[in-house]
């Protein structure tokens, strides 16, 4: 009765296709009867821990997978940090997830900010840099916030994408 | 290296050194807070205050919104059709783009040395499925074909044509299998239903509108002829011009042509079985009927 797993050239459908024809539901026994009588007796059962390995698969992981190595980018567009930190006044942390923690946030309809977290060292440079950078971009000098408590800076208008690019770039 | 910094660094210090903050040396920034015009106080808040002159529009009587002086209003002239009807009753599949698949995959959330499941997904927490509000099952969509690069056995509810054909093209397999409300349920959160005790139900087969589209080869159904099957990936290979690679010399082939019986909800289990998860091990009937109800 056991049906691990079947290959495509082995199965043959039309013993389905004929069973789809059949709406009658002829027995539907219910299998508490069972439940009750395996108190009284294990005759009914047979017991394996064979099998045992699928259900391990079922089971989902507790904690975040560490990815696996690739050389540069994968892909999917994703780049690892790189394995020395850059020699910078500043760090910026991966987030539990393994992305750059730059966000983009959307406040009273139009309102757009980026957000750029988990900041650590001197936030200062980390602004100058930024606003070095965004003025080469877009030639206009943004507005910037930084919060020392927090370790967050925030900048005016949605340079996501840019920020994540050259972040990586230099290899956070 | 590690950073060591006082937290609040320097607004803290500046802070500590300038006189205590209170509402006699605060201010708002110039330009932030512009005076509101006070209606009936004078001058240009005064005279008719903003309300025109005379008629409904100053005496506060306009007629109710939609109204259009007599005329049959637009929200009565136009005739109703059922739209939106049984919206709240109808079958939603979460889509998952190939560009999502391909990031879950490079970052290890996602095995594609095991055949690719809903449970193998939902575990990896790349899809979010709702069975009580009334989801399906997971529909592969074919944005980021261009940079999908894996090959994978993956088995999904429903598949866009340009998904099959980007699997395809990398050497994997895809399957699309039907799971009725209750399997869906017990395929996305199998340890809460094996912790219940039950034992494993078997799946429903689909109601009279899917049969058609998982009988058909072209949607790699799981109820379609395997013969179908192959002569549909020579003709979407033909169509979208490339080659299709040969996976029964391939090393994972084994792997790759795995597929489940259309009764079975996972990978090795049978219906009928009861997993005990305390002491690891499995259950099954032996008493004839049930082996029959639950092969049938």
């Amino acid at each position: 009765m056991s049906l691990p797993f079947i290959h495509r050239s082995a199965m043959l459908c039309r013993g389905f296709r004929a069973s789809l024809n059949l709406y009658d539901h002829t027995t539907t026994i219910r299998l508490r009867t069972l439940c009750s009588s395996v108190g009284e007796a294990n005759t009914g059962i047979l017991q394996s821990t064979e099998e045992y390995k699928f259900v391990e698969r079922l089971i989902p992981p507790s904690r975040v997978p560490i990815p696996p190595k690739h050389d540069g980018p994968s892909p999917s567009g994703w780049t690892p940090p790189s394995e020395v930190p850059p020699a910078l006044p500043y760090m910026i942390r991966r987030s539990r997830m393994h992305n750059v923690p730059v966000y983009t946030d959307l406040t009273h309809g139009s309102r757009k900010t980026t957000l750029v977290r988990k900041v650590e060292g001197d936030i200062w440079a980390l602004e100058k840099d930024v606003k070095e950078y965004l003025q080469q971009l877009t030639g206009k000098d943004l507005p910037t916030q930084v919060n020392e408590v927090t370790m967050t800076l925030r900048v005016k208008g949605h340079f996501d994408t840019e920020l994540k690019e050259w972040l990586v770039e230099k290899g956070f | 290296m590690s950073f060591t910094r006082k937290p609040g660094g320097k607004a803290l210090d500046i802070l500590q050194n300038l006189p205590r903050i209170s509402l006699a040396n605060l201010r708002p920034e110039p330009g932030t807070k512009k005076a509101e015009k006070k209606r009936g106080r004078g001058q240009h808040g005064g005279n008719r205050s903003g309300r025109g002159h005379k008629g409904e529009r100053q005496r506060g009587n306009r007629p109710r919104l939609g109204f259009e002086g007599g005329q049959t209003p637009f929200y009565l002239a136009i005739p109703k059709y059922g739209y939106n009807e049984g919206h709240s009753r109808r079958a939603q599949y979460q889509p998952l783009t190939l560009n999502r698949l391909q990031y879950l995959i490079d970052l290890g959330r996602v095995d594609p040395t095991q055949p690719i499941d809903l449970t193998q997904l939902v575990n990896g927490r790349g899809v979010t499925i709702q069975p009580q509000k009334r989801d399906y099952g997971v529909q592969l969509v074919g944005e980021g074909a261009g940079i999908f690069a894996a090959k994978v056995n993956i088995e999904v509810q429903m598949a866009s044509e340009e998904a099959i054909a980007a699997i395809e093209r990398n050497g994997g397999m895809v399957t699309t299998g039907f799971y009725d409300p209750r399997s869906l349920a017990v395929l996305c959160k199998p340890v809460p239903f094996f912790i219940s005790g039950q034992p494993i139900p078997k799946r429903m087969l689909p109601g009279e509108d899917m049969v058609t589209y998982y009988t058909d080869a072209t949607n790699r159904g799981y109820l379609a002829d395997p013969e179908k099957i192959q002569k549909a990936r020579i003709a979407l290979a033909r169509k979208y011009g490339y080659v299709l690679p040969d996976i029964s010399k391939d090393e994972l082939f084994h792997m790759l042509s795995m597929v489940k019986n259309p009764r079975q909800i996972f990978f090795g289990l049978s219906p009928g079985w009861v997993v005990n998860m305390a002491e690891k091990k499995i259950l099954k009937p032996t008493d004839d009927k049930l082996l029959q109800y639950y092969s049938s």
